[in-house]
């Protein structure tokens, strides 16, 4: 089961001032690692409410070592992995980091938490961090 | 009309009503596959020497005695891998509850050999229930049995210093006689299995 809405703790774009938040991650879905792997994936959907296009830079975790922005594409019957260089997120659009697609990959956790911890960067700027429990 | 004819009648009604039922059995065709494709005839596999994930040698009769559905992937991969591992298993319970015997065995051969040792494949496929096989060990042994199944793999690199694999997205049926009988090809889903496994299992 996805969460539904994270906690938004972080916003420093300048439509902030606005009702609506600017930048938000619904359906929230990360997976503890398996037992002795040093990774998971972390899916969401991430909605621009601004009327200006967001470029996502990079993500990162306090709980992990690093993040990478990926997505898994089936071409020729082949699976194959490509790294995001960043993500554009268009004014209104809705942007779906799902299974078989577009995800976070989460690499060796630094802590023994019970939720994860992200910040989406755009930029110098951290515009988005969300918190969520591991999907049980 | 006399209850004696009316007995005759009845008799030759009844008697059309099977005649067209079994007629209509007979000539209707098997139900087949939705979504897998059965070979024309089960192939055999190449030879390869392998180890599982005790750390046991494994030649190709470690597919005898077995319906298994092998698909080639490997530990460090964060999204496919475990969500192809994911259906299979939920599709093994799903025809556990529909009395499914036997069931397939699930089978992770890695093509990550150089990562993925015994070890890791014992906790890996340990993760998605119980009786799975997991297939690993050296890489050029391994290639034996990939080329001749017609998976296809090779290291990629995405980002810094890890790797990833682009790989094959297909799982293989292997039946009891130890061949290759079928495949699926991807993007999967449990029903798929569900409905075309025990189709494919009377098959043989």
């Amino acid at each position: 089961m996805r969460f539904a809405l994270p906690l938004v703790v972080g916003c420093l774009l300048a439509a902030c001032s606005v009702e609506k938040t600017p930048l938000v991650a619904t359906d929230v879905d990360i997976s503890r690692p398996i037992p002795g792997m040093q990774m998971t994936a972390a899916y969401f959907n991430l909605t621009n409410n601004t009327t200006q296009a967001i470029r996502i830079t990079r993500v990162t975790s306090p709980d992990f070592e690093s993040v990478e922005m990926h997505e898994s594409v089936l071409e020729d019957g082949m699976t194959r992995m490509y790294a995001l260089g960043d993500l554009t997120i268009l004014a209104g659009k809705t942007v779906d980091f799902e299974p078989g697609g577009k995800h976070l990959m989460l690499i060796r956790p630094v802590t023994d938490v019970d939720s994860v911890r992200l910040e989406f960067h755009a930029g110098k700027a951290v515009v988005l961090t969300v918190a969520v429990p591991y999907k049980e | 009309m006399g209850p004696r004819n009316i007995f005759i009648a009845v008799i030759a009604v009844v008697a059309i009503a099977t005649g067209t039922w079994l007629s209509y059995q007979l000539m209707s065709p098997p139900p087949a596959p939705q979504t897998a494709t059965m070979l024309p005839a089960p192939a055999e596999l190449p030879e390869f020497s392998l180890v599982d994930h005790t750390g046991r040698s494994v030649r190709p009769e470690v597919f005898a005695d077995h319906w298994s559905l092998v698909f080639f992937g490997f530990t460090h991969c964060p999204d496919i891998c475990p969500l192809t591992m994911r259906v299979l298993a939920d599709a093994k319970i799903q025809l556990a509850a529909l009395n499914q015997d036997p069931l397939p065995r699930i089978v992770l051969v890695s093509v990550d050999p150089e990562r993925d040792t015994p070890e890791i494949m014992s906790q890996y496929i340990g993760y998605f229930g119980d009786g799975n096989l997991g297939i690993t060990g050296d890489l050029d042994e391994l290639r034996k049995l990939t080329n001749g199944l017609g998976i296809y793999f090779e290291k990629s690199s995405v980002d810094g210093d890890d790797y990833s694999v682009d790989h094959s997205a297909v799982v293989l049926v292997m039946n009891p006689a130890g061949r290759f009988h079928a495949l699926f090809g991807a993007p999967h889903e449990a029903g798929n299995f569900v409905h075309d496994l025990p189709i494919i299992m009377k098959s043989q």
